[in-house]
């Protein structure tokens, strides 16, 4: 093994020498000092290699020929190989995106530089605590000239403040270094964590030793420096000081808390504390750097408070610790790189990245690694540490850290979202040097392979998983192709899924099956639309290819660990599908918000359940006994704000309003139903468990009452999507409700309506979204009379909604029919009679629907558009012979369905008789209705006909109305605020109410955001004062 | 016995260490800041010096006469404070030398030496 | 005011809890502590330095010492690169030269101080003294020097090189020990000598020369670039 005093010697001995070169040499100065960097990676991957590799066992190297304590002692482990392999892989990075400023007459940047470097990575291997303060020291001398070098406008006091901050730390580590040697003769680590029993001395000086490295830290609220250092120093420097100092100073933490069993909880309590408060203050900042500032803040507080859960964690610590430290590491370093390329600090300056795409892509990927979605490794780490801590029955913990993750989901988003949609037009164009992309690029690369490598060790995550997400980073590699090729290449992926994959399941797993092929048919439909746009469509493939990976891997996942991973997948997928439309960047953000919620809400249930279970398999849910309310509650939630249940659905109108005209199909028609198969699963796992029937009876509420919500407020609306969102906020509380009953009638009739629903559904959307191609609106009353223009339309809508309004011959009247069975059975019939009530208030939109849109006056604007595009047409009349098939003979679905549920409810009351269905109340023939209606369909349409010979046609203003002749389309074609009567009466009931609530906690919180960053005043002296408070208190706390 | 060297000598090294923080905590001037923390350092290391005094015995230096390499174990003191002095007095000089060149250059850009006058980073 | 006294409230609370946490749990100790032990009976034979603290410092714990010559070199080379900025032609008139009293005096002290300096750092390993000792006093010279000759120019380039050739044969040294001698740092691949002569305990007189040396021209460095960067007015 390598001496790790070779590190020592390169580093020192170059950084010497190098002043010796002076101005002229500068070019081979930087090409020396690159090697050096080269050779330190070079040193630490040989350490790696013979730990992982070779089996190499911890080694100590000895100075001066003594042995320790008589000398100083480095180790070269496992940890400090990986640790030093990170820090030196950083340094090099570094020193590659500095490159440029190196030449600008900055020629002891580079030996500084180097020292750095080569103090961290002692502080990473020594074994003697004074000599960590000597390298303390260093650090910070080093990282003092650092700061300085760029000249930015507030570098010189950010780096005043930083310094004299410094020094008092410091001074309490040398005070605490000088007690454990007085205490007990030896300055070495392994002799002082050997002690048993440590004088009292001894552990005054352990106190100081922990406390002044938590304080380099920067814990809140005595972090006000750290934060200057942040946002007034070059983001280069913000890189390294997030991510290699702060990854040193967390180990070195670590390695001394083997002394330290005592402060466990002091480190839990400070580390969560800084979390939570970190993310907060963050809301309110406009700063990027600052921002950046916060967050890595907060990240390091959660690793401290991770560190002091070691012994909870058990052997699952290292794994956890290292995980969110990797993700952190790679993200935090790759988030201030692309700082560095921006001249402007605002947040919103980075929309300038939308016109190199890697780098949003970039962007993208780091703020999903930081919040935890899959694949990423702080995944992973994130899952296991909520299920230990649930076993170990620290819910408040669990509380804390899903708070304050949530809270920075919150301005990530945000300012992706920023990223994404703010007009770039008045920032400056961002140069790419190739200095500065290469680091960047390689740390998302690494980012990306670490967590895909994660996903396959894990146990819990099949392989399978895997290829769509491979997959999806071909496409994107492929993104410069035109749109036709990728929609082709994407509907042949789903096509193979659909008749390779899936038709097996039709004998395993009817359930499945019906999901499976609701989401693969579903999309090849909704994907043929695609064909309509011209061009490349830049950046479409990959995500709703991600979402549909994200929705397989759902419904196909055996561990809740998969399930859980779909989960987050889809939702990253829908996510920027959403933020493509126009005016989509709050509702983007706000669907984020509550699905990360949500997916919070379903985390902490899977970690409680698995805290009983010990078992990753999803049924396991089905033995939960211990606190099998909350546990369902907090799945049930869980899944309610994928369903947009009242009071959780108040993103879904905007969200699918302002989507893209086949992006609305998608997620309305096709996303809401993974909701639904998660409520499927829950009911199915835990519906026999007597404790839950309760919470079920409220959701039955729920659902009711959405449903009467939802369709109100579609009435009211004049936008035409907005109409159809709520409409389908209103068909998911039905199929709630449906669920709820938890009855064998009850859940056939949520799966028929899950099929209808996606059916017609798809058809509304579809159809208003190529008609609002075509006519260039949204707004109802804008449009009119366009039967004439475009009678396909016309038809498709006039299937929609007969088929769900539930009138027969269409498949509508099947739900109905059941519905009414189920609830007569159950007997709620107060709660059947709000959704009875609220199916009538459904036909007032209906009837606005197709009667604005394709009746009434045609508008001169609009005299020559054509019908809709045949890539729209061809997928909605393919559903439209669904439908026809499913209301002709819908035996044939609802027999084996009914056959399925048995296995659940094996009492029912149904009973298939050829053409017949028999329940309780009575029959109904599908079949026999269809004929009789389309019998006499026919015979009145050939009367009309036979009469319309004689017709003769009028000129389209050749009409009397109320006594006047009108000469314009508007005067005749009322349909702006038809409801207005049933607005008086009824508006009450939707009165924004919940918007309202969740607005009021959100500024709530902000406020609560403004108040506390007014600790940071900027003067550096208060910020010692803060740091010796800090100290007082905890010595105070320390010493009951 | 309450005067004696090492009670004496912890009195002034936490004394020092006390007048030390005071100044650097309320003290505006910057250069008087920095006296401060110079004040505060050499209170610390006087502690330090103290840990290692042990009555009676002389310094760890063999002069072939009192001390020799025989007796020097049970004449003499610990030497390793005296290093640990040596390295904290030298560290705290290289800090000092950096905070005089930024108040140096602080007062450069703004003409002013008050530390409330460096607010501009904040919340 | 009231700020201010809080703060005091704070200072004298840390200062009670310093007291209870340090002062009342000392006790003065009756032997040596096992490293201690072990160094002063050991250190005659093994190294064979006088001075038992300077074997300390350069053999037994020697990393300290590498890193607090890392620590002046940062400073230096961090306050040469932030005071460079500033325009180099001050004006020389302006600065005033010292009184009577000072040149006359540093005629005799500056030599005298300098030869000090080599002398200290040149035996620390049999006196009370060493590299840094010896280095600052050399330094503290050299500001008399500036002090008293404004007009005297002395080049910096003569500390640089100095500064850096020093540094670099220390950290040789070290690699020289590592890899001739027992380990980074091991003093012993030169020979031990007789105790109390100045070639004696290995390649400690080199090291500490190389650290007076460096200290010397660093501290040297650092106040002649102060020197230089006299603001234009006043």
């Amino acid at each position: 093994m390598v001496s790790p005093y070779f590190l020592l010697g390169i580093g020192l001995g170059l950084a010497f020498l190098l002043g010796l070169l002076g101005q002229k040499a500068r070019k081979s100065s930087s090409i020396l000092i690159l090697v050096a960097l080269f050779s330190f990676v070079g040193i630490s991957f040989s350490w790696l290699w013979q730990f992982l590799q070779e089996n190499a066992s911890v080694t100590q190297f000895f100075s001066a020929g003594f042995k320790p304590p008589f000398s100083i002692a480095l180790q070269v482990g496992l940890h400090e190989a990986v640790l030093t392999s990170m820090i030196n892989v950083m340094g090099l990075f570094s020193f590659v995106s500095l490159w440029r400023n190196m030449k600008d007459g900055n020629e002891k940047l580079g030996p500084i530089l180097l020292i750095l470097f080569m103090g961290l990575n002692m502080l990473v291997l020594t074994r003697d605590i004074f000599n960590v303060f000597v390298f303390l020291e260093i650090t910070a001398i080093a990282l003092g000239g650092l700061i300085l070098f760029d000249e930015k406008k507030h570098a010189r006091s950010a780096g005043f403040k930083y310094l004299i901050a410094s020094a008092l730390i410091s001074t309490i580590y040398l005070l605490g270094a000088v007690l454990i040697y007085f205490s007990n003769g030896s300055l070495y680590l392994d002799d002082v964590m050997a002690l048993n029993n440590m004088s009292p001395m001894a552990i005054v000086a352990v106190f100081l030793l922990i406390l002044s490295l938590v304080l380099e830290l920067k814990p809140f609220p005595a972090n006000g420096w750290a934060l200057d250092v942040y946002q007034g120093a070059n983001p280069a420097i913000g890189a390294i000081v997030s991510a290699a100092i702060g990854s040193t100073m967390l180990f070195l933490l670590y390695k001394l808390m083997g002394m330290a069993a005592f402060m466990q909880e002091f480190l839990i309590a400070v580390g969560l504390i800084s979390f939570i408060a970190s993310n907060l203050l963050a809301l309110v900042q406009k700063n990027a750097n600052r921002l950046l500032g916060y967050s890595s803040i907060g990240q390091i507080g959660l690793i401290i408070s991770i560190i002091g859960l070691k012994d909870i964690l058990g052997d699952q610590f290292l794994f956890v610790a290292f995980m969110i430290l990797i993700t952190h590491f790679l993200a935090k370093a790759g988030l201030f790189w692309l700082s560095a390329m921006l001249k402007s600090d605002e947040l919103k300056a980075w929309s300038v990245f939308r016109k190199k795409s890697v780098l949003l892509v970039l962007f993208g990927i780091f703020i999903f690694a930081l919040i935890g979605f899959p694949p990423f490794p702080s995944f992973y780490g994130k899952w296991t540490l909520i299920i230990n801590l649930a076993e170990t029955h620290n819910y408040y913990l669990i509380a804390a850290i899903l708070i304050g993750s949530f809270l920075e989901a919150i301005y990530l988003f945000r300012w992706l979202g920023y990223a994404i949609k703010v007009d770039f037009t008045e920032y400056d164009e961002v140069k790419i040097n190739w200095e500065k992309l290469i680091p960047v690029l390689t740390f998302g690369a690494l980012l990306l392979a670490s967590g895909l490598y994660m996903a396959h060790l894990m146990p819990g995550i099949e392989d399978i998983t895997l290829w769509p997400l491979l997959f999806i980073l071909a496409i994107y590699l492929l993104d410069f192709l035109p749109a036709y090729i990728k929609n082709t290449i994407s509907i042949a992926a789903l096509a193979y899924f659909s008749f390779i994959i899936l038709p097996p399941y039709y004998e395993k797993d009817l359930l499945r099956f019906i999901f499976l092929g609701i989401f693969a048919i579903g999309g090849i439909l909704t994907l043929i639309a695609g064909y309509a746009y011209k061009g490349k469509r830049r950046g479409f493939y990959p995500v709703a290819l991600l979402m549909y990976a994200g929705l397989i891997v759902l419904i196909q996942a055996e561990t809740t660990l998969s399930f859980f991973f779909g989960w987050e997948i889809m939702t990253a997928g829908s996510y920027f599908l959403i933020i493509r439309g126009k005016r989509s960047m709050e509702h983007g953000l706000s669907y984020m918000l509550f699905s990360i919620g949500g997916a919070y809400a379903i985390l902490a249930g899977l970690g409680l359940t698995f805290a009983q279970t010990h078992n990753i398999d999803i049924l396991s849910l089905a033995s939960v006994t211990v606190h099998a309310k909350l546990i369902f509650l907090l799945l049930a939630v869980g899944f309610l704000t994928k369903t947009a249940a009242l009071g959780l659905h108040i993103w879904l109108p905007g969200a699918h309003a302002e989507a893209e005209s086949d992006v609305s199909p998608m997620v309305s028609a096709i996303l809401l139903k993974a909701g639904v198969f998660g409520l499927f699963i829950l009911m199915i796992a835990m519906g026999k468990n007597p404790e839950v029937a309760s919470i079920a009876y409220i959701l039955g509420w729920v659902g009711a009452l959405t449903a009467l919500v939802g369709n109100l407020a579609a009435a009211f609306q004049e936008d035409a999507k907005r109409l159809l969102a709520y409409s389908s906020i209103a068909q998911l509380g039905y199929i709630l409700f449906a669920l709820a009953m938890m009855s064998h009638l009850g859940w056939m009739t949520a799966m028929v309506y899950s099929l209808n629903h996606f059916m017609y559904k798809a058809i509304l959307f579809l159809t208003i979204g190529a008609v609002v191609l075509r006519v260039g609106t949204h707004s109802m009353y804008k449009m009119g009379g366009l039967i004439q223009r475009m009678p396909l339309a016309f038809i498709a809508v006039l299937v929609g909604i007969i088929a769900l309004s539930g009138v027969p011959p269409l498949s509508g009247f099947a739900g109905k029919w059941f519905f009414y069975n189920a609830v007569l059975e159950k007997g709620w019939y107060f709660q059947g009679a709000i959704v009875f009530f609220s199916g009538i208030v459904a036909f007032l939109y209906l009837f606005k629907l197709i009667y604005s849109v394709f009746l009434g006056q045609l508008k001169d604007n609009l005299r020559q558009v054509k019908d809709i595009s045949i890539w729209f047409a061809i997928p909605i009349y393919v559903l439209i012979l669904g439908i026809m098939f499913f209301s002709a003979k819908p035996e044939w679905v609802l027999q084996p369905l009914s056959d399925m549920l048995t296995q659940w409810y094996p009492n029912t009351s149904l009973s298939f008789d050829g053409l017949y269905i028999n329940s309780n109340f009575g029959y109904w023939s599908g079949t026999g209705v269809m004929i009789t209606i389309m019998i006499m369909f026919i015979v009145l349409l050939l009367w009309l006909w036979i009469l319309s010979r004689k017709v003769v046609k009028v000129k389209q203003f050749n009409i009397v109305y109320s006594a006047e002749a009108p000469q314009r389309p508007e005067t005749t074609h009322v349909s702006y605020n038809i409801f207005a009567g049933y607005y008086k009466a009824l508006g009450w009931i939707v009165a924004p109410k919940i918007s309202e609530l969740w607005n009021k906690i959100s500024d709530f919180v902000v406020s609560v955001a403004h108040f506390g960053r007014m600790i940071y005043t900027g003067n550096g002296q208060t910020y010692l004062v803060h740091i010796l408070a800090f100290i007082v208190v905890t010595f105070l706390w320390f010493l009951n | 016995m309450l005067l004696s060297i090492e009670n004496i000598a912890l009195a002034s090294g936490i004394l020092l260490i006390l007048i030390g923080l005071l100044g650097a905590l309320t003290n505006k001037n910057i250069i008087r800041m920095i006296v401060a923390f110079s004040i505060f350092d050499t209170g610390v290391n006087i502690l330090i010096v103290t840990f290692g005094y042990m009555p009676g015995r002389t310094a760890p230096i063999i002069d072939g006469a009192k001390v020799t390499a025989q007796n020097i174990a049970q004449v003499a003191i610990d030497p390793v404070p005296q290093a640990l002095v040596l390295t904290a007095i030298v560290i705290g000089f290289g800090v000092t030398a950096l905070m005089l060149v930024f108040a140096l250059k602080m007062h450069e850009k703004r003409k002013s030496l008050d530390i409330n006058d460096y607010t501009d980073l904040k919340w | 005011m009231l700020k201010n006294s809080f703060i005091a409230l704070l200072v004298l609370a840390f200062g009670v809890l310093l007291f209870h946490g340090v002062v009342k749990l000392y006790k003065v100790p009756e032997k040596l502590n096992r490293t201690a032990e072990f160094y002063n009976s050991n250190e005659a034979s093994q190294i064979g330095a006088a001075n038992v603290v300077t074997a300390v410092v350069v053999t037994y714990r020697g990393l300290y010492t590498l890193g607090e010559v890392t620590v002046l070199f940062l400073a230096a080379s961090v306050i040469g690169f932030f005071l460079k900025r500033k325009k180099k032609t001050a004006p020389v008139d302006a600065k005033p030269a010292g009184s009577e009293l000072m040149t006359t005096a540093s005629k005799v002290l500056v030599p005298g101080s300098i030869i000090l300096g080599v002398y200290v750092f040149v035996n620390g390993h049999l006196t009370p003294g060493g590299g840094f000792q010896g280095g600052a006093i050399i330094g503290t010279a050299i500001l008399l020097l500036a002090l008293a000759n404004p007009t005297y120019s002395i080049s910096k380039k003569v500390f640089h090189w100095i500064e850096s050739i020093s540094g670099f044969v220390f950290v040789a040294i070290g690699l020289a020990g590592l890899l001739l001698a027992g380990g980074f740092l091991d003093t012993r691949f030169l020979p031990n000598g007789e105790m109390l002569s100045l070639f004696s305990a290995g390649a400690i007189p080199l090291i500490y020369s190389m650290i007076g040396l460096k200290v010397g021209s660093e501290i040297s460095g650092i106040i002649l670039e102060l020197n230089d960067t006299q603001p234009n007015q006043d």
